[in-house]
């Protein structure tokens, strides 16, 4: 371990805050399932401490949502601790299987999911009659592609119209890789090879982990936008009416906290119905529980985390409404008393 | 016993769940906020005053060290188990089990924070006065064997003064009631006020009866800034004797204001050598009468003086304040926040002479210095920042908080006004307390014959 990484971990003074914030340590309640607790795992592995279960218990069911790192007192960073100690671990050859078996499948099959079909067939007959290049490309996403292709088929109709394309050969875009330690490098050799023949130069998409890992990760610094911003922008231009909703909306977190995309969806939702926010809300949102490799490695916590952001909807709203699939799938595993749509389905409503 | 059979057997107390042994769980339960390092062997964590009464019993059967833990926040090693065994993480018992506003009082288990219990009494328009700058995460089992405070304690005292009664928990699993629903009892001596403060060495603290206050009506702060620390000393003393009790009365050094600044830009604190800041609270007449005492008071010594523009900037000041023991590490990448010889308490009178000669130590060792806290009760946070993977600075760091502890004594002061004594600060306690430390022995022992409760603390 180098002496910024070191410097980094002695950063926390440990005087517990994060305890009363992180999500994670709220529904697991042991000292190692909190922030201060990582830090002091890391430390303990960069002096040697074997990594047994009990560490991967402590690293990786961080869901990397920020909120300890936005309110750390000292300034630390525990998120980038918490990656570093983890990608340390794996060039040791040390993971778990949830972590290995995201990074085989993600390599192998271009996706974490282990999908071996057509990833853009949601697309159907369509992709031919695209153009190759277009100054505005839609990433779909793992998730977009394989568990929500409908959606995202619809979400793709919407930004056709406004002369955006698709990439010929998009992969994963290396985010839950990133967040567990697994070098994407390959993944992203491709999909930026992919976006420099694309000859865009802005990147949309609809995943908040795909926005910051193309965002943030990759090595070329690239015009990124949610959807929601591409759309936020075009109202005017699309024939939306008022329905008579309210809905709440939480904000994913690799999205708002860490990106500050927080004023698009509410403004598409503002225009189409009333909001109720949400008890914790844009840079205090509390995480659905699925990142960083959480739902796939520690269900029962991410389970235990998405009712426990469940809890925060109003009590009189008619939808629950999220910008990202992984939140999406996560809060809807905690089976809420209202439905869970995506800012798109909203939009799809009030288009009729 | 075997490590394997005290294993079993704890985990048959409270379940398999509630009970680590993983290198990484004992490595996370080694420290608190302080230096003081001990690895122990099991964590536990009981939901009932009968599982904890077991675990000690087993421990006492067994000379097992038990260490009581709240929410670790502590600054003076008080949670660390220095000698190994067990440690009793208590904060899965945080059921407020009573809210009796006709007494006005609360019945809780030790477990609750402190912020948690406030959120449950707001709605009521009571609150619980003691508010550490660890409120959002301490629990009050910690606040109460450490007899924490604040920056309300200015006007309402420490958390003693809010322990109405105790069940304990004492070295061979006997479960002990103290105290009683009436605000006032003779009825011999007051064990209560013995556990209060005992940081864990006595019995383990797992519930407890506390006063609640109504919320004032008004509050309202003023910004008072001076040319120096020592200025603002003396104002202090002037207020104070001048009549007017405030609800709080915190000083902030050049430093601090930096610091808090770079936690919060938004936050517009004037640019000064060192603010006081003042609160009032009570009814709207009280409040404004108050702020103008105070004003008069300081308006000789401070260079500025401004009142708080709203209840936004008011509580945005706090929330900064609160925090600011940690936030001073932001003002250098390569320096960390340590918190050694940080919590001195000296007579009122005393303050400007030790605000100055806290300066001249920093001067002499070439360490800066940042200085904060209650100065209204004399109680002074002594902030120093070092390269944490420099020898050399840990040296110099321990010498100057040996002779900031040595200043305090020597001026009729002490150790540790809030923090805790702990591992951190148990070799001042003769000093400090001449023979009385044998008596604190006499009852150690008497209270706990084998020595296994919380062992290495308070120089017992």
């Amino acid at each position: 371990m180098n002496g910024y990484n070191m410097r980094s971990i002695l950063k926390c003074v440990r005087c517990g805050t994060c305890r009363s914030l992180c999500p994670v340590f709220d529904v697991v309640g042991w000292e190692s399932a909190s922030s201060r607790g990582r830090m002091l795992v890391a430390h303990g592995i960069s002096q040697g401490m074997d990594a047994d279960e009990g560490v991967f218990k402590s690293l990786n069911t961080c869901t990397t949502c920020g909120l300890c790192e936005q309110t750390c007192p000292s300034g630390a960073s525990p998120v980038k601790v918490i990656e570093n100690a983890r990608h340390q671990l794996v060039l040791r050859g040390k993971m778990t299987d949830a972590q290995r078996s995201l990074r085989s499948e993600a390599l192998e099959k271009g996706n974490p999911l282990g999908e071996a079909t057509e990833r853009m067939s949601w697309l159907g007959d369509s992709k031919k009659h695209l153009p190759q290049k277009a100054d505005y490309v839609f990433f779909a996403g793992c998730l977009g592609s394989y568990r929500y292709p409908e959606l995202t088929k619809r979400t793709f109709e919407i930004l056709k119209k406004f002369g955006v394309t698709v990439l010929q050969d998009e992969v994963c875009c290396g985010s839950p890789l990133l967040r567990t330690g697994s070098d994407p490098s390959d993944l992203i050799s491709n999909n930026l090879e992919q976006i420099k023949q694309s000859g865009a130069h802005t990147i949309i998409t609809g995943c908040a982990g795909c926005y910051t890992a193309l965002k943030n990760d990759y090595p070329e610094k690239m015009s990124v936008i949610h959807v929601s911003e591409f759309l936020a922008e075009r109202l005017a231009e699309m024939d939306i009416s008022k329905l008579d909703l309210k809905v709440t909306y939480h904000d994913p977190c690799h999205l708002g906290r860490c990106n500050g995309v927080f004023d698009a969806p509410r403004q598409i939702i503002g225009s189409i119905c009333d909001l109720e926010e949400m008890k914790s809300n844009r840079e205090k949102s509390k995480c659905c529980g699925a990142g960083g490799g959480v739902l796939k490695g520690y269900p029962d916590i991410s389970l235990a985390i998405s009712k426990s952001r469940l809890e925060e909807i109003p009590k009189d709203v008619d939808y629950l409404v999220t910008a990202c699939p992984l939140c999406r799938t996560n809060l809807k595993r905690g089976n809420p008393a209202v439905g869970v749509l995506d800012i798109i389905d909203l939009l799809e409503m009030a288009m009729g | 016993m075997q490590k394997s059979d005290i294993l079993e057997n704890l985990q048959s107390i409270v379940g398999d769940d509630m009970v680590s042994s993983s290198a990484a769980e004992l490595y996370c339960y080694s420290c608190d906020a302080s230096q003081i390092r001990g690895v122990p062997d099991f964590v536990v964590r009981p939901s009932s005053t009968d599982e904890v009464s077991k675990i000690a019993r087993l421990a006492f059967d067994n000379d097992i060290p038990l260490t009581p833990r709240g929410a670790g926040t502590g600054l003076a090693g008080g949670a660390v188990p220095v000698e190994g065994g067990i440690v009793l993480d208590m904060s899965s018992m945080k059921r407020i089990l009573e809210i009796d506003l006709d007494n006005l009082l609360v019945f809780v288990e030790c477990g609750v924070v402190q912020e948690k219990l406030n959120e449950a009494l707001e709605p009521y328009g009571f609150f619980f006065p003691p508010d550490p700058g660890s409120s959002a995460m301490c629990t009050l089992g910690g606040l109460i064997a450490n007899n924490g405070s604040g920056m309300r304690s200015v006007k309402y005292g420490t958390t003693r003064n809010y322990v109405m009664g105790l069940e304990v928990v004492l070295a061979d699993g006997t479960i002990i009631n103290t105290g009683s629903k009436t605000s006032k009892s003779v009825v011999g001596y007051s064990l209560t006020d013995l556990f209060v403060g005992s940081e864990g060495t006595l019995g383990i603290i797992t519930r407890a009866i506390l006063k609640i206050k109504a919320i004032p009506k008004e509050r309202s702060v003023l910004l008072a800034s001076f040319e120096g620390p020592e200025l603002a000393g003396r104002a202090v003393v002037k207020v104070l004797s001048s009549g007017i009790v405030p609800s709080a009365c915190e000083i902030l050094d050049r430093n601090i204001i930096e610091a808090i600044k770079s936690y919060d830009p938004n936050i517009s604190l004037p640019d000064a050598d060192a603010i006081l800041l003042f609160e009032v609270d009570g009814t709207e007449n009280s409040v404004k009468e108050g702020i103008e005492m105070i004003r008069d008071a300081c308006s000789s010594l401070a260079s500025n003086i401004r009142a708080a523009s709203d209840k936004k900037e008011r509580d945005e000041i706090w929330a900064a304040r609160r925090l600011v023991g940690a936030a001073v590490s932001r003002l250098d990448p390569l320096r960390t926040r340590v918190y050694v010889g940080e919590d001195v308490g000296v007579p009122i009178k005393e303050l400007p002479g030790m605000l100055n000669k806290v300066n001249e130590i920093s001067k002499e060792y070439d360490l800066p210095i940042m200085t904060y806290g209650h100065i209204g009760d004399g109680n002074l946070h002594t902030g120093m920042c070092i390269d944490v993977l420099e020898d050399g600075d840990w040296d110099k760091l321990n010498l100057v908080a040996d002779r900031i502890h040595r200043t305090a004594i020597s001026v009729g002061g002490t150790v540790t006004a809030e923090h805790g004594v702990g591992s951190a600060r148990s070799e001042y306690l003769g000093l400090e307390l001449g023979k009385g430390l044998n008596v604190m022995i006499l009852i150690k022992n008497a209270l706990d014959p084998k020595g296994i409760l919380n062992p290495g603390k308070m120089g017992v």
